[in-house]
């Protein structure tokens, strides 16, 4: 199973494919490769920006317990 | 002015005496406190703070401690200096007890009134906190934090302050200006009396051994170093260096560092920018930038994609081009061949031209010299024909004196004597005779 991506990660290999494309010096292969894991890793970034744009979610340490506590007998249950 | 109250019955049951106004009694304790013995204590100022009219310190140490006051007047005539007497400095004092009895409308206060002071040197405080500084650092406990990875856009983040503070809306306007609107956790503990610091570490620890959430503030809204001496606690600092999510402290003290400051991954002047920097990105700009790039990637998809188009294109109209090419230059060629035909026929025609030419003068000349050769033809058998030879041969004779020399004459060949004749085959010698002599 592959490491998940973190959104800084995503974000700087971004930065490069940008730097790649707009340097004009990739060729016609490597240009659609670079499109390809470019969309992907937008994928990620944006899907992580979801995560924390549905509105804040306010809890005490409290009620986190609890809740993964009941998270866990779910899932072991 | 107010009147009066009539004095109310006592509770049932007491045996207290009273009740008495409470303005009378508090002036008798006024009056009871200043009638103690004035007398010198010891001990390390906290919470100093000057005023227009006087000057406010607690004097602590490990046992206990007291308000004291002081009149500025009294204070400035010190003539102390910049910094001289700061939070932590070990002092003693003169003075003795006094009470504001307070009114309706203000009030009342104990204090322990100074009419002395002399700074007797570095708190015992700030010389413990000196060394678990050097301890923690030299254990290498200020670098773990520093290495751990902060996440640019935390999906939960973990709050450990006070329930009732200002730093809880801060940290929420932090978040608010980074637009970020994730999971918030929130672990409320006191931050400032001595049971703060064991509550705090329980918070952080129980934070992190959720395992979700990505980072933990730290975060009390300001005070003195006094009331920020929880944050220097031994064992609230080595839970911090060695817990594994990223701790930002953030305990609003400006000119003092407390140790937490050391050892957390940051350290933040206010709250606002602690809750600002757990969440480097701001949410709105990042999303813009998404965006953008998405475009970027779809130009350059689109892009290359027409590339390949033209070039394909390019490669199926080449072999036409190349014949039509192949074409051009053999009609070229032919042209120029033709040319050259012509030019070399021309050129050829001259030169047979002019050898003609030659020929046709040299003929010429040819057929002069045929004409010469008959006309010498006809002088020869011109010359033959008057050729003495000739005439000898049909029976004619030469007749030559000795000499060699021709005799014409019957004169001459008497003279002569001895001649010689000469016919067409042969010479005979002759001797002239003279019979009519």
């Amino acid at each position: 199973m592959t490491e998940p991506v973190s959104y800084e990660a995503a974000t700087a290999r971004l930065e490069e494919i940008i730097k790649r494309l707009d340097s004009g010096e990739a060729g016609l292969r490597e240009t659609l490769e670079l499109c390809r894991e470019g969309r992907t890793l937008v994928e990620v970034c944006a899907a992580e920006l979801d995560a924390v744009g549905r509105g804040l979610e306010e809890l005490r340490l409290d009620d986190l317990v609890a809740r993964l506590e009941a998270g866990a007998g779910t899932a072991g249950g | 002015m107010a009147e009066p109250q009539a004095t109310p019955a006592g509770i049932d049951g007491s045996t207290l005496p009273g009740p008495y106004g409470v303005g009378r009694y508090a002036a008798g304790l006024r009056d009871f406190l200043r009638e103690r013995p004035r007398v010198q204590l010891f001990g390390e100022v906290w919470n100093l703070r000057v005023s227009r009219a006087k000057v406010y310190l607690e004097l602590r140490d490990t046992d206990g401690a007291l308000p004291c006051s002081m009149w500025r007047n009294d204070f400035d005539a010190l003539r102390l200096g910049e910094g001289a007497l700061a939070d932590g400095a070990q002092v003693v004092i003169a003075g003795g007890l006094d009470y504001y009895a307070g009114s309706r409308t203000s009030s009342p206060s104990f204090t322990f009134a100074v009419g002395g002071l002399r700074v007797a040197g570095e708190g015992d405080l700030l010389a413990q906190l000196d060394r678990l500084r050097k301890t923690l650092d030299g254990e290498g406990l200020f670098a773990p934090q520093t290495r751990l990875a902060r996440p640019a856009l935390p999906r939960t983040i973990g709050v450990v302050t006070g329930e009732g503070g200002k730093a809880r809306d801060d940290i929420l306007a932090g978040l608010h200006r980074r637009g970020w609107q994730g999971r918030l956790v929130w672990a409320f503990a006191p931050v400032q009396d001595r049971h703060a610091a064991p509550r705090i570490t329980a918070a952080l620890q129980d934070l992190a051994a959720t395992g979700a959430v990505d980072v933990i503030v730290v975060a009390r809204g300001g005070g003195s170093l006094a009331d920020l001496f929880c944050f220097c606690d031994e064992t609230l600092c080595r839970t911090v260096a060695l817990l594994g999510v990223p701790v930002i402290a953030s305990v609003g003290h400006h000119t003092d560092r407390t140790l937490i400051d050391d050892v957390a991954a940051l350290s933040c002047s206010t709250p606002t920018h602690a809750a600002e920097s757990a969440v480097p990105v701001h949410c709105a700009e990042a999303q813009a930038r998404v965006v953008a790039v998405t475009r970027r990637l779809s130009v350059h998809a689109r892009r290359a994609l027409l590339h390949r188009a033209q070039t394909l294109a390019r490669l199926s109209r080449a072999p036409g081009e190349h014949l039509a090419g192949e074409r051009r230059r053999l009609h070229q060629r032919m042209r120029e061949i033709r040319a050259a035909g012509r030019r070399r026929v021309e050129h050829e025609r001259g030169r047979t031209g002019r050898k003609a030419l030659v020929l046709e003068r040299k003929a010429r000349a040819a057929a002069g010299d045929a004409r010469g050769a008959a006309r010498l033809n006809a002088l020869a058998m011109a010359l033959a024909a008057h050729d003495p030879e000739r005439t000898l041969e049909r029976g004619y004779a030469l007749v030559t004196d000795r000499a060699g020399d021709v005799v014409t004459s019957a004169a001459a060949a008497r003279n002569a004597g001895d001649v010689r004749l000469r016919f067409g085959d042969a010479a005979v010698d002759a001797t002239i005779r003279d019979d009519d002599d």
